[in-house]
């Protein structure tokens, strides 16, 4: 493993980490949730084909 | 269709790759299937109840909970998420802790990334302590660990999360960070090196065990110390008490047979003493017959001494000797027939030749002032002629002279009753007047109203006075 891989940068590493989602917010990020598949994409291109 | 078929083939084969992952606890590579299959195929139930399991055992139950109504959404029957979130229904004040923690971390998440890391470090190590699988608050403390230089609480809060989620790729960076820090990866590396080292052994090669260790002097002296104190241990605590256990059973044995023996040597003594004493009693016995039958006269031996004492006497012609010794001689005592008629000889010649002697002796002894033995001679002259009224009178008169009135009285009277017409019967009656007053001469036994009177008549005509000197010989 390289030095550079054994040294972590805090402050960009620091970044990287999120909020956790909470319990109040469940509903808006049910709602906000984008539950689109493949098939709808296939759906939709055939719609429009 | 037939595309959509693929689709469908495609996912499938992302959900049982998640699913293989998840149960080799790769946490992170199974959400990373789970959600390529549910971008192909929205509606695998399985595969989004699967994905919102992952999320609450890696501690985030927000989005476990998304997932599982998402999925309630797509299906109400025969859903195994309805189980999950009855299960977190069942109990609102966990969800309430589970709220607060996340909460929690979102704090200290802000107060790290603003640089308050000494807060944010606080607040996380209560949150892992309130929920231990919350992944991302373990990576978080860790970074700040490890930040701090805190390698050591870094590499165990890492392990807690590579324990959780084996492959986790920040989780491992870390650990990888935190053992070249401390040193261990380098000791992991040998390991390495040594397992998979293959090269052909030489003569010389020697095999040293990995736990051996060169040691220095100190490390040799210190462990010969520390094999001698294990050895006087093994030897106090092992040993000796056996040996101890062995030599208190044997003493205890040698004691019960010396207490044996001591029984066996007590009761002998006892026998021995019982025997000794009876011995000693015997003895004195023996000691206190013989001191009586030496001492006593009236035994065969005495006898037989008085008796050859006695014919000494008579050898030389010496009456009066053999006459001072009658009154201890009797006869009767010997046995042997022969002696028994040369002692009843003698004793017979005394009694008819010695009499007179014996009288004479004893009045000697009467003149002589020798009063006890001239008593005693004259009881022996009455046990050979009890009537002997002039025997009688003198010792009368001998117990009168010693101012024994009533022997002297009891003899005169015997005198005056029994030889009324004796020649002593009037010095008698002489006497009693004068031994006994006037009122109490009636009380005389035997004596007459008329002995009285005439005695009266005498002791007015002036008789003789009371005589304390021996008379005229007869």
């Amino acid at each position: 493993m390289s030095d550079e891989a054994l040294t972590i940068n805090f402050e960009e590493e620091i970044k990287q980490f999120k909020p956790s989602l909470e319990v109040e917010d469940i509903g808006e990020a049910i709602v906000k949730s984008d539950l689109t598949d493949m098939s709808d994409i296939m759906m939709e291109l055939l719609k429009n084909a | 269709m037939d595309q959509m078929m693929k689709i469908r083939r495609v996912s499938n084969s992302y959900y049982n790759a998640g699913l293989e992952r998840a149960q080799r606890r790769d946490l992170t590579g199974a959400v990373q299937c789970l959600k390529k299959c549910l971008n192909l195929n929205k509606y695998h139930i399985d595969a989004r109840n699967l994905l919102g399991l992952i999320y609450y055992e890696m501690g985030e139950v927000s989005e476990a909970l998304v997932q599982w109504v998402i999925s309630m959404n797509f299906t109400e029957e025969n859903n195994r998420a309805d189980y999950y979130l009855d299960q977190i229904q069942r109990k609102p004040e966990r969800l309430e802790v589970v709220s607060q923690n996340v909460k929690k971390y979102n704090l200290a998440l802000m107060q790290a990334q603003s640089g308050s890391d000494d807060l944010a470090v606080l607040s996380l190590t209560r949150v892992v302590e309130a929920n231990p699988r919350f992944v991302k608050a373990h990576l978080l403390l860790a970074l700040l660990y490890i930040e701090h230089e805190d390698y050591t609480k870094a590499g165990k809060s890492l392990y807690k999360v590579l324990k959780i989620d084996k492959n986790n790729p920040k989780a491992s960076w870390y650990m990888s960070i935190v053992k070249a820090k401390t040193g261990k990866a380098e000791i992991e590396r040998r390991k390495i090196k040594n397992a998979f080292s293959h090269r052909q052994m030489q003569d010389d090669d020697v095999i040293i065990p990995p736990s051996y260790k060169e040691n220095t002097g100190w490390q040799s002296i210190l462990n010969i110390g520390a094999g001698l104190l294990l050895g006087a241990a093994v030897i106090f605590f092992l040993v000796m008490p056996a040996e101890m256990k062995q030599m208190n059973n044997e003493h205890t044995q040698e004691l019960l047979q010396y207490n044996e023996q001591l029984n066996q040597k007590n009761g002998e003594i006892e026998n021995l003493q019982s025997t000794m004493d009876q011995y000693l009693n015997d003895k004195e016995q023996a000691e206190e017959q013989l001191n009586t039958y030496l001492n006593n006269s009236d035994n065969e031996v005495s006898q037989y001494a008085i008796l050859v004492k006695m014919l000494q006497a008579y050898r030389s012609n010496n009456l009066t000797e053999a006459v001072t010794l009658y009154p201890g001689f009797d006869p009767s005592l010997f046995t042997d027939e022969t002696v028994l008629s040369i002692a009843n000889g003698l004793k017979q010649d005394i009694e008819t030749n010695g009499y007179q002697t014996l009288e004479d002796l004893a009045y000697t002894m009467w003149s002589a002032g020798r009063m006890s033995e001239a008593l005693n001679y004259y009881q022996t002259c009455l046990t050979i002629r009890p009537d002997n009224p002039n025997v009688i009178f003198n010792m009368a008169m001998i117990n009168r002279s010693q101012n024994q009135t009533d022997t002297a009285v009891q003899l005169f009277t015997q005198i005056v009753t029994q030889y009324a017409d004796s020649e002593q019967a009037e010095k008698a009656r002489q006497q009693l007047a004068e031994l006994v007053p006037q009122n109490q001469q009636a009380a005389v036994p035997g004596q007459s109203i008329l002995d009285q009177g005439q005695h009266q008549d005498e002791t007015e005509a002036g008789t003789e006075g009371a005589q304390t000197q021996a008379p005229e010989a007869d």
